[in-house]
């Protein structure tokens, strides 16, 4: 009995907890994306959602299924479609599973803005406005980086194969480069990324470049180039920031990070969100928050703002 | 009456030749394993043996991988034959990490305060995981699967509000003038290497430095652990203790085996695996990321059982968990030396894993017949 | 006369209303076996339960060697050299011979963190001892569950009469085997007695409990119907005594009739 009271005590506080900010602010938005708070790039995001939240004055909801899971996700937006916010930032990597979900919300009159992926779809679904960077095109952009240093051999590291906007860069990388691009499909353990890496260089010595499209597999990927002592002889470009990857960039270890600067993408639908609720105002076109590069030349100046978790 | 007619005639049978060795070797736990790994060298052997995995580099891949799962395999291995499970291993890894690499990077601690500060709060972790279940009676299962959230969403929750990122990174320069880092990272036998490569035994880097700089200070810990856990298991009280917990948890308290206290000790060491686990990572990466280890937590059961561990406890064994760990890292990396494209990776893991458990399951029975 | 090994003076048990046990009186002493006969439910569980320190008694009193003691767990039981062999025998079928008999007791070598599993003696006690009784072990490294029921409750009681047991409680022993395995166990049982061993041994099966008991003690519904010399009283006696006794008897009756009823 005694159990019993004291655990709906609790839940009661929790309830008590996660009800008290939305009653007392009138601006409610709720943010559903398919990044974990916990991956590093997403953490940025959230940095930016947490920011606008607090410059802005109003009241956010940040939900992400725990893994890349579709299902998840779409329920988590009808579930924040039937809390009826003022306004809705989705992620879109996965349209054909997302689609109904969006388009209920944008039926139901709540204002619904994309960002990070789904550019390519958001006006057939009725989304306002997409920020973000077009991530064929960023991929693109890496691949010419390359190919203008003479790489014809490279392979892109892919630690979530089945994420249409992953699988999308490692396209627009390989028509950048115009050469032989073989992707490799890798888990999210560091340990084993760096044996999958330095594996491929052992059976494939003439690979000349690598792409990885996240910190989370540059850091191995770097780590195994050193191993091997093929650090400046087999070039390293990677999507995304991270201390780590800064740092090497300004140690010269790495070619070119590719930043799409991710903060913007949780900062910027806040407020247009907060803009639109107050004063009915919407940007003509997508907002695009990338690709900008971050070399050896730039990385000093960038190191800084990451360290706050900005970029 | 068939029973004692059947009886006799085994009493008979067996006084006329000594039990063979050969027998003996064949009643292990862990003989289906080392079947397995032979089948699992076998077919890399002819499949991608010239393609330089087992090159000096491309075994260090392999042992390494295998290394810091057979780390925590071992650990899980203990408690499944104690007779529970520990979901928790895997955010343990993560947690791990964490406490490690915050107050090291963030706050400037030193590492050999960091480090003993990190198992403190394993052993805290497994006490309570440990407590919880024999208190309450539950399946360790659904109690460590709450400790699987739980601690993920801590490890998230601490490093987020701490420095607003979720991974820590710069340890690197950090731990190069520690010493009590330098026992979780680096290569072992580096002069020998260098030895070595000078007299041709082993290939040379362009730079003249040897391919391989040493064995990873993972595959130490990971024979060191396993040799002590198989001593321990087999030749202590304490091992016999850990069968009788998990071959029956009444007979066992019925004799006077502490049982709830031998529970709680394998459970912090499952938690202790797992921070050592994370502190060669975290060390060897020079970051720690809070979702370090997701998964691992059903690898080292996969590892255990490959190894001969009964999922319902009261058998199995620790070589044969560094044997399942040693399977299963070596088919992770080996499926990049086959040149399968790496989009079927997933189907040649699983198909390889079903193909060593059957096989592995077939020997056993085979063995436990002939008895 | 001697002091008893263990005796019971007005001891009761009771869980919250429910009166398992009262008023138990009854006392074994060194060279003796006593049997506690009764039929399913008569309280035999409880009893042994309290004798082995796993349930307190509500009332009364319980003597070891004359003093009166109190237990708070089957290992004060155990170290007062009262050893229970329940009905599951505390044996771990998936554990080799010589790991079932010295679990929980392991002989060691080598001192602090270097102690190690003595193997050797382990084996070789575990084979000298079941050889002492006639079971002859080949390999003491195969698994119990390999062995018969009867050599089973064997290994369990010489488990028990190695760790130094001055009085052994047998819960059924005999129940789930065949002929020639009881008498297996009950030629062991007369053997222990010899040793000069004090045995309780519970059954509800007479024919099994009169070949080697020396006193017999009847329980129904928690109560004692008595002790009894086995000087004083026969075989069918304490059959009719047994709760089953005069059921027992109506089935003869009605069997006869049957056959009776086929002559005519």
């Amino acid at each position: 009995m005694k159990q019993l009271r004291l655990l709906a005590a609790v839940c009661l506080a929790l309830a008590a907890l996660a009800i008290g900010p939305a009653l007392a602010q009138e601006i409610r938005i709720v943010v559903v994306s398919h990044g974990q708070a916990s991956d590093p790039f997403w953490s940025v995001v959230k940095n930016g959602v947490d920011d606008a939240k607090k410059d802005m004055g109003v009241s956010v909801e940040y939900l992400a299924p725990d893994t890349f899971d579709m299902v998840r996700m779409a329920q988590m937006i009808d579930t924040a479609v039937a809390s009826n916010p003022d306004g809705l930032v989705v992620s879109i990597p996965d349209a054909d599973a997302l689609g109904e979900s969006i388009r209920a919300a944008v039926a139901s009159g709540i204002p619904v803005v994309s960002m990070n992926s789904g550019s390519d779809v958001r006006k057939s679904l009725g989304v306002q406005v997409h920020v973000g960077q077009t991530e064929f095109e960023a991929g693109v952009g890496g691949g010419e980086r390359m190919a203008a240093s003479g790489v014809t051999k490279a392979i892109c590291v892919n630690q979530e194969v089945g994420n249409v906007a992953l699988d999308l860069r490692c396209e627009g990388f390989a028509k950048g480069l115009g050469g032989e691009v073989e992707v490799v499909a890798v888990s999210m353990d560091p340990t084993e990324i760096r044996s999958a890496v330095s594996s491929h260089l052992i059976r494939n010595p003439d690979t000349q470049a690598i792409l990885t499209l996240g910190p989370s597999a540059a850091e191995p990927a770097l780590a195994a180039l050193e191993e091997e002592g093929l650090i400046g002889r087999v070039k390293l470009g990677t999507f995304d920031l991270s201390p780590t990857v800064l740092r090497a960039l300004a140690d010269k270890k790495m070619a070119f990070a590719i930043d799409q600067q991710q903060y913007l993408q949780g900062y910027m639908p806040v407020v247009i969100l907060t803009l639109h609720e107050k004063y009915g105002l919407m940007p003509g076109a997508d907002v695009l928050t990338g690709p900008g590069f971050v070399t050896p030349e730039n990385a000093a100046q960038v190191i800084d703002l990451s360290a706050k978790g900005i970029r | 009456m068939t029973d004692r007619t059947a009886n006799a005639a085994a009493q008979a049978d067996e006084r006329l030749r000594e039990t063979s060795l050969a027998k003996k070797l064949l009643a292990r736990p862990e003989l289906g394993a080392v079947a397995g790994a032979v089948l699992v060298y076998l077919f890399f052997g002819i499949v991608a043996g010239d393609s330089g995995m087992f090159s000096a580099r491309g075994i260090m891949n392999f042992l390494e991988v295998s290394a810091l799962l057979g780390i925590l395999a071992v650990a899980v291995a203990l408690l499944m034959i104690g007779g529970e499970f520990d979901l928790s291993v895997g955010s343990m890894i993560g947690a791990a990490g964490v406490v490690i690499a915050i107050p090291a990077a963030t706050w400037g601690w030193p590492l050999w305060l960091c480090i003993p500060m990190a198992f403190g709060v394993a052993v805290f972790v497994g006490y309570f995981n440990g407590l919880i279940t024999v208190r309450t009676g539950l399946p360790s299962f659904i109690v460590t699967l709450a400790g699987l959230f739980i601690l993920r969403g801590l490890t998230i929750g601490f490093t987020r509000l701490i420095t607003g990122r979720t991974q820590v990174s710069g340890l690197k320069q950090i731990a190069e003038d520690d010493w009590l880092a330098g026992l979780f990272s680096g290569d072992v036998g580096h002069g020998l290497f260098v030895w070595l490569a000078e007299a041709g035994l082993l290939a040379q880097r362009a730079d003249g430095a040897p391919v391989v700089p040493g064995i990873p200070v993972s595959v130490i810990w990971w024979l060191g652990f396993g040799a002590v856990a198989t001593w321990v298991l087999l030749r202590t009280r304490f091992g016999n203790w850990i069968f009788a917990c998990g071959g029956d948890k009444t007979a066992a308290r019925n004799v006077g085996v502490p049982v709830d206290r031998v529970k709680i000790i394998l459970f912090m060491t499952t938690a202790c695996a797992a921070t050592l686990v994370a502190t060669i990572q975290v060390l060897d990466a020079g970051s720690a990321d809070t979702n370090r280890g997701l998964l691992k937590e059903f690898e080292a059961i996969i590892a255990a059982v490959i190894g001969g561990c009964l999922l319902t406890g009261g058998y199995g064994s620790a070589i044969g968990a560094m044997f399942g760990a040693l399977i299963f890292g070596t088919v992770q990396v080996g499926i990049f030396f086959t040149g399968v494209n790496t989009d079927w990776f997933k189907v040649f893991l699983g198909v390889m894993l079903l193909i060593a458990v059957i096989f592995n399951n077939f020997i056993r029975r085979r063995v436990t017949e002939a008895r | 006369m001697t002091t008893p090994l263990i005796e019971t003076r007005e001891m009761g048990k009771t869980f919250g209303s429910v009166i398992a046990l009262s008023g138990i009186n009854m006392s074994v002493a060194a060279g003796q076996v006593l049997c506690l006969l009764g039929d399913n439910g008569a309280g035999k569980s409880t009893l042994i339960k309290t004798l082995a320190g796993v349930h307190r008694p509500s009332e009364g009193e319980m003597l070891v060697e004359g003093r009166p003691v109190a237990f708070d767990s089957p290992r004060d039981a155990l170290d007062a050299g009262i050893a229970t062999v329940f009905q599951d025998l505390a044996m771990v079928s998936l554990m080799s011979v010589t790991r079932n008999f010295f679990m929980g007791r392991e002989p060691t070598r080598g001192k602090g963190v270097l102690a190690r599993f003595d193997a050797g003696f382990a084996d070789r006690v575990a084979r000298e001892e079941m050889a002492k009784i006639g079971i002859d072990v080949r390999d003491p490294s195969q698994a119990v569950g390999t062995l018969s029921g009867g050599e089973r409750q064997c290994v369990a009681i010489a488990r028990a009469v190695y760790f130094g047991a001055k009085v052994l409680i047998l819960d059924e022993p005999t129940s789930a085997l065949g002929v020639s395995q009881a008498s297996m166990v009950l030629r062991y049982i007369a053997q222990a007695r010899s040793r000069g061993l004090g045995v309780i041994f519970i059954t509800h099966n007479v024919h099994h409990a009169y070949p080697v008991g020396d006193t017999f003690t009847l329980l129904n519904r928690g109560r004692s119907l008595g002790n009894f010399m086995k000087a004083e009283v026969s075989r069918e006696e304490v059959l009719e005594m047994m709760a089953g006794g005069k059921e027992l008897e109506d089935l003869d009756a009605e069997l006869a009739e049957f056959d009776r009823a086929d002559a005519g």
